[in-house]
């Protein structure tokens, strides 16, 4: 490629460098979509895995650009480190540790945004002074991406796991699992044993055992409760004894006649309205 | 960038409002004038929003208290005890209302017949001439057909005896919208001569009166337009139609009879068993008997056609009597008039017209059958209870007190006519010209209304009175007899010479009740019922010749099916040597042998061919026209009937031509199986507590069920570690092995983990473990995944996904920092749910409403199927569909619940397209578990939260406050455009059933794509439904199947629900969802129609979070981003490499 005159970066207010992503090189004339990046800046993130000066933040990458992908196409501008993909800009997520990828949901084939760890900060530079009518190239000869009838096929062969594996995965969690869960009961049997009386009738009172409850409430057993004591009241009442009460259950009834009347007829001017009555 | 679009649907709701502003116009004047309801009506009027749907009423405490009036509370008490709800009171009310003529068009009316009357007492005096010279009339034709042509006697023409108004509209019983005015015409007595009732003399010369008229009316300003037409479909008795000229014209028609003078003949001539048309006359052949007189055969129906015309002033005077004590008459008789116009048996020969419907209820009254202050309301109830349980067939009623000594007894009448009803001079048979099975279809109605009209969650008011029922709606199956004219050969076929005299030469209606009692008679318990439709009158302008009876439009025969008996191949017949058998050999001529049953028994029996449920429906229409062939020489090609060729659409196996129901069968029996299998299994950790099938095709209601198949190896790749087939690239997709779903609940224990992420790995333990049991226990191939369990067996893919009936509730539950446990729904949690309890539980129930009701599978195939071929499948959930269906089954009035697919795709077209979802829940009341009370809560409680709820909003005994199926699905616009294509498919279809050229019927299921921006056009090869499209293309390429008998187990499991199409529909959704949406058929269909959101093409500020797919552009300081159109399209080809053929754009309706 001849160097031209305005080989410069298109720098747009708000600080984002805009590079352009052509899919493939053979077709010189196709569009191209535009890649947004900047050097990632966050006041509040102290996570150790998007190091401020070395990382840089790129907007709109298309469905078909994974990790692997990328990290070939920006290594052209300094070796790529790691590259973090997500559906919208925000703190990076802890990765579910101990699961297996075949436990983990599928990603979605959306446009996201990227954050590229570069092992050196000049490489953000680089990145970001590229000029526009330079493309990137994803799908390149040495390198082919498999997009369409081929990827679908791959997927549905790599969704074909052995038992044997499967099974060896499930056990890793669950030996996990059940140890987490023996410590936690230890660590609650201890908790209550503190609290039982010694040999003298001492209890020893410490700050941690408030939290330990008698019994474990929940919402459900509220409500329950609630319920049992108001029936238990309905149950006490008298009904239709005194004359009073009696009269009021009559206004009572014609004041539901009047109510449904009303109904009715709203739903009645309802139809007027929409010319229901016409039969035909 | 410029949308345009949405034009019409603006205009549609100014329409709307316009009509909005009329009615309350309308009320605001009520209000004036009805004081004492001014309040409540404020009320009402206050809470109805601009906008049509109901909001909850509020009432101040105050006024639902206050001390009620002795007049309110009679109101109150009377709505409460007459009706199940005062609406129905209203509803009739307002419907009356509706129907009644109004001050002005009574004032139109009174001054045209003035200005009529007037013009016809000065009608010009003729001379002279003999009967059979008709040159005279210059310029207008008689209205009679003259067969024989010969006749004697004299006319001439004179000013009319009297003229006066007869019919409903003197009596104020006339309604809305076809307004017609009976004008009586007397004939001078001068003209008519005494023996003239002979051989049709008399009838000649009223016609020649009649034309005679026309003739003079023809010079009248006042008369917009003249016509000629008949009454009750009786060309003896023609009528001349005038309208008002100019705008009015719509508004009234004038009917002028012409009448003899009342005393003219004695009714005793018109005795039912006497004779008035000689046969040497009618025939031409001059009679070779001496007594000719005496052996001549009966004509009643041409004698109470004689006689009908002497007594119209006389009826008149009796209704106008009875309709004097009793208020309610008119509106009473109003309500019976509008019931039977929705069954369209109000019209036509052998109606039951509305002259009747008032006879009907002054019978009443004067049997004291009826009070006289009764109301309209329980007026029309008791009409229907007496039509419904009073046989007129058998025992006739009369309306005569003292019929003198000459008059016909009952039994004498029952011998001439089928029905029975006398009117009050005791000589005339009202129903002279009704046919049993019209009585009988007006009696399947009447109780068929009441038993609507008895229960409380059935809207009786839409059912009985608003509901239109026509033929094609009502009947599972509608044949037509076109070209009338055969039925002139039957005539002969089957010796009806006399019954042709007396009914002048009318072949239809003389062949009519014989063809029909034939076909009763061959079909039997085959059916419930079987109704024809009444001939129409024939109307035709003055200036040209009377229609020949073979110009009559075609007649239609319905029948309401017995599934029960319907489909049976054998007729069995009596044993060989019982008498009755000959009997069966004549009806059923050389199709009935003898044969030997498994039983023993030796008995004539008639076999039909039919190896598939969808061939077996067409047995019917088989005796049809055997029948008619072999008795009444109607040949094959007469008989037309429509819908046959919905069938193809939704056709599994084209050499058996199977519709998909014993396709089902086969996939349940293998469940079955299984399901018994697993229940079985030996050595699982924790036994099984339920195994439930999730899939539609358990249910028999997958569009296409999955079919059994046998592989062929060499088109796959093998996977290594014999995991399983894998499809090759440069083939074609192999076909779609479908994943048959069952929910297999495991049972609980306190071993079970409480933890969302531990439960799901202690199920794929569980699959794992039912795999290994079911590899060596059965020798099935399967394959393990963390979601499911795929089981190969039969051929079939069965997908076993364990279940934990706590996991819904623990993904629920979460700790507050309080160390409360409390429980909050969430998305998760209702997919499981959906999964694992509403599914299978929808299936079973439909599974049992299939053992209910035969037909109710293949309706959900092709109503799913069209809903599928208009891409709105997506919106329309299958299982949204299905209780769709369900509910015409299950509610079906007015009708009787559908036994035949066509019918059940019309009504569900019809249900789709008429349905009020805005202001109503569809209530599908599965297995009768909602009671009345429940189903008032319901609605209460619907129109209470509306907005909060889905726009379509389905209810089932489980699912009472949410509708599952409908939640997220469809928007509004979906909606709305699913019902405007329900309309027209609707119109389309049934314009095409109703004419008797066969024609294209996927019509309806072809979608329109000029409204899409993009087409998508995909390589046919890799679509693997192709061969199921609407249009099946020729070449639907190897998909590595072989042919033959699938293995029940073993050898290598297929490629799985493998549908590239449906993953790169996922991925352009994913993708670019927010910007466009895409439709799809997704069975076979190779468009993908792309269509963008109407404000996709906004500019927006340019934000870190709002960039997917677009570009930037930069107007100084300002950034703003669009979308990137031509990169978008171009990965549209790039996401579905292998798979897009090529893109149609549409930019004439965007610019880019």
């Amino acid at each position: 490629m001849a160097p031209s005159a305005d080989q410069h970066a298109r720098v747009i207010p708000g600080g984002f460098s805009v590079l352009s992503l052509r899919f493939s090189e053979d077709d010189a004339h196709a569009a191209l979509h535009q890649l947004c990046v900047k050097e990632h800046r966050v006041r509040a993130e102290s996570s150790t895995n998007r190091p401020l000066d070395r990382t840089l933040f790129v907007l709109n990458v298309p469905p078909y650009c994974t990790e692997s992908v990328l990290t070939e196409v920006f290594s052209r501008f300094g070796s790529v480190q790691s590259v973090e993909l997500k559906e919208r800009p925000g703190a990076s997520e802890t990765s579910h540790s101990g699961v297996s990828r075949h436990f983990t949901d599928t990603l979605r084939q959306c446009f996201r945004v990227a954050y590229i760890v570069f092992k050196h900060a000049s490489a953000v530079n680089a990145a970001k002074r590229h000029p526009e009518n330079v493309p990137l190239v994803v799908s390149t000869a040495e390198r082919p991406v498999r997009t369409g009838i081929h990827k679908w096929i791959q997927q549905y062969s790599d969704s074909l796991i052995k038992a044997s594996s499967l099974q060896q995965d499930i056990d890793q969690f669950m030996n996990n699992y059940d140890r987490q869960k023996e410590e936690e009961a230890e660590r609650q049997n201890q908790e209550a044993e503190q609290q039982q009386e010694d040999e003298e009738g001492w209890v020893k009172v410490t700050k941690s055992s408030r939290g330990v409850k008698v019994r474990p409430h929940s919402e459900t057993a509220n409500e329950r409760m609630l319920k049992r004591e108001k029936k238990k009241s309905e149950r006490k009442e008298l009904l239709n004894f005194y004359t009073w009460q009696h009269r009021n259950t009559q206004k009572e009834h014609i004041a539901e006649l009047r109510k449904k009347f009303e109904e009715d007829k709203q739903r009645i001017a309802v139809l007027r309205a929409q010319r229901k009555f016409r039969p035909y | 960038m410029k949308k345009k679009r949405k034009e019409t649907t603006e205009t549609e709701t100014e329409d709307q409002m316009e009509l909005l502003d009329d009615s309350q116009n309308e009320e605001e004047d009520e209000i004036k004038s009805v004081k004492q309801f001014k309040d409540s009506k404020r009320k009402a009027k206050g809470t109805v929003s601009d906008d049509g749907v109901l909001r909850p009423v509020k009432l101040s405490k105050k006024e639902l208290y206050k001390a009620p009036t002795v007049e309110e509370l009679n109101q109150l008490k009377e709505a409460e005890n007459l009706f199940h709800c005062s609406i129905l009171k209203m509803q009739m009310e307002e419907l009356l209302k509706e129907v009644a003529l109004s001050e002005q068009r009574k004032k139109l009316v009174d001054s045209f017949v003035h200005q009529i009357t007037d013009f016809l007492q000065c009608v010009p005096e003729s001379e002279v001439v003999e009967l059979d010279d008709i040159s005279w009339l210059s310029g207008v034709e008689v209205p009679f057909l003259l067969v024989p042509s010969t006749a004697k006697g004299k006319f001439h023409m004179e000013p009319p005896a009297s003229i006066n108004l007869v019919g409903s509209y003197p009596l104020g019983m006339c309604i809305k919208p076809k307004v017609s005015v009976d004008l009586a015409v007397t004939i001078p007595a001068s003209i008519l001569h005494p023996m003239d009732a002979i051989n049709q003399r008399y009838s000649r010369k009223r016609a020649l009166y009649l034309a005679g008229l026309a003739r003079h009316l023809s010079f009248a300003k006042c008369v917009g337009s003249l016509h000629y037409s008949c009454l009750h479909g009786n060309r003896l008795r023609p009528v001349l139609l005038l309208k008002p000229p100019g705008n009015a014209s719509s508004k009234v028609t004038l009917r002028i009879h012409a009448v003899p003078p009342p005393d003219f003949l004695k009714p005793s001539r018109f005795h039912p068993q006497k004779n008035n048309i000689r046969t040497e006359w009618f025939t031409g052949v001059a009679s070779t008997q001496e007594d000719a007189e005496s052996s001549e055969p009966p004509t009643p129906h041409y004698n109470s056609t004689v006689l009908g015309d002497h007594l119209p002033l006389s009826h008149l005077q009796f209704l106008s009597a009875v309709s004097a004590q009793c208020p309610a008459f008119g509106e009473g008789v109003a309500l019976l008039k509008v019931w039977l116009r929705q069954r369209e048996l109000d019209q036509g020969a052998g109606c039951f017209c509305g002259f009747l419907a008032s006879m009907l209820m002054a019978y009443l009254l004067s049997t004291h059958k009826v009070g006289k202050t009764m109301n309209p309301y329980q007026l029309l109830r008791n009409a229907l209870h007496f039509l419904a349980s009073t046989d007129l067939t058998e025992n006739g009623i009369t309306l005569a007190k003292n019929p003198d000594s000459k008059a016909p007894s009952l039994p004498e009448f029952h011998a001439a006519y089928s029905v029975v009803f006398v009117d009050p001079s005791g000589h005339l048979n009202l129903l002279a010209d009704m046919t049993v099975f019209t009585y009988k279809r007006i009696q399947h109605e009447a109780s068929l209304s009441l038993t609507f009209w008895d229960d409380p969650t059935v809207d009786g008011f839409q059912a009985l009175l608003m509901t239109p029922k026509s033929m094609l709606r009502t009947y599972d199956n509608v044949f037509k007899l076109v070209n009338l004219v055969k039925l002139q050969t039957s005539c002969k076929k089957l010796l009806l010479l006399n019954e042709l005299m007396d009914h002048s030469g009318n072949y239809v209606l003389t062949a009519l009740p014989f063809v029909l009692s034939l076909l009763q008679r061959g079909l039997g318990e085959r059916i419930h019922l079987l109704v024809h439709s009444l001939p129409q009158d024939p109307e035709w302008s003055v200036g040209s010749a009377p229609p020949k009876h073979k110009d009559q439009p075609p007649l239609s025969i319905g029948l309401l099916l017995n599934l029960e008996h319907a489909l049976s191949v054998l007729e069995r017949g009596p044993p060989a040597d019982n008498p009755k058998a000959a009997e069966f050999r004549q009806l059923w001529g050389s199709r009935s042998q003898l044969r030997r049953f498994q039983d023993g028994a030796i008995t004539e029996a008639v076999l039909w061919s039919g190896n598939s449920i969808s061939q077996r429906r067409f047995i019917v229409l088989k005796i049809i026209t055997h029948l008619l062939e072999l008795h009444a020489d109607i040949p094959k090609s007469c008989i037309t009937v429509g819908g046959g060729q919905l069938d193809d659409l939704i056709e599994c196996d084209i050499q058996n031509h199977t519709t998909g129901e014993e396709e089902s069968l086969e996939v349940v029996q293998s469940y079955d199986d299984l399901s018994r299998k697993l229940w079985q299994l030996k050595d699982l950790p924790l036994s099984i507590t339920s195994v439930q099938g999730a899939h539609q095709a358990l249910r028999y209601t997958q569009v296409f069920p999955p079919v059994p198949v046998r592989l062929d190896y060499s088109f796959f790749d093998k996977k290594k570690n014999h995991l399983g087939l894998v499809p090759k690239e440069n083939k074609p997709c192999p076909c779609y092995i479908a994943p048959i779903k069952v929910i297999v609940h495991m049972e609980g224990s306190g071993k079970w983990p409480s933890e969302p992420m531990a439960i799901r790995h202690v199920k794929a333990a569980f699959h794992i473990c039912l795999r290994e049991l079911l590899c060596k226990q059965h020798n099935y191939r399967c394959h393990a995944t963390p979601g499911y369990l795929d089981v190969w067996k039969d051929g079939l893919v069965f997908r076993i996904q364990v279940a934990y009936h706590r996991e819904p509730q623990i993904l629920r539950e979460s700790l507050t920092p309080e160390g409360m446990l409390i429980s909050r729904d969430n998305a998760e949690a209702q997919a499981l749910e959906l999964e694992t309890l509403h599914k299978p539980f929808l299936t079973s129930t439909l599974h049992g409403l299939q053992q209910q009701y035969g037909c109710f599978g293949v309706v959900c195939r092709l109503a799913k199927r069209w809903l599928a071929s208009q891409f709105l499948l997506e919106d329309i959930r299958e299982e949204a569909a299905d209780l769709l269906v369900a509910s015409l089954f299950l509610h079906p009035a007015p009708f009787t619940p559908p036994s035949s697919p066509q019918v059940g795709f019309l009504r569900f077209l019809h249900l789709l397209s008429t349905f009020d979802w805005k202001n109503n829940p569809l209530i599908v009341n599965l297995n009768g578990k909602l009671t009345a009370v429940e189903q008032t809560d319901i609605k209460n409680d619907f129109v209470a939260s509306r907005e909060s709820l889905p726009t379509m909003f389905i209810v089932t005994p489980n699912d009472k406050k949410v509708s599952v199926w409908t939640k997220q699905v469809p928007s509004v616009q979906m909606l709305q455009r699913a019902v405007m294509l329900a309309a027209e498919s609707l119109r389309v279809l049934e314009t095409q059933l109703d004419s008797s050229e066969k024609q294209d019927m996927r019509v309806a299921f072809r979608p329109p794509l000029v409204a899409y921006d993009v087409l998508i056009h995909l390589d046919s090869k890799q679509v693997p439904l192709l061969a199921k499209a609407v249009d099946p293309p020729v070449n639907t390429f190897q998909r590595g199947t072989h042919g033959g008998q699938p293995f029940a187990s073993g050898g290598a499991l297929p490629v799985i629900d493998y549908d590239p199409v449906r993953l790169y529909l996922s991925e352009l959704r994913e993708a670019f969802g927010e910007l466009a949406l895409f439709f799809y058929d997704p069975y076979g269909g190779t468009v993908i129609a792309v269509l963008w959101k109407p404000n996709a093409f906004e500019p927006k500020p340019f934000k870190t979070s709002l960039m997917n797919a677009r570009r930037v552009e930069v107007n100084g300081d300002v950034v703003t981003t669009v979308p990137n159109v031509e990169a978008i399209l171009q990965d549209f080809r790039i996401i579905g490499e292998g798979l897009v053929k090529r893109l149609e754009l549409r930019t004439e309706k965007w610019v880019v």
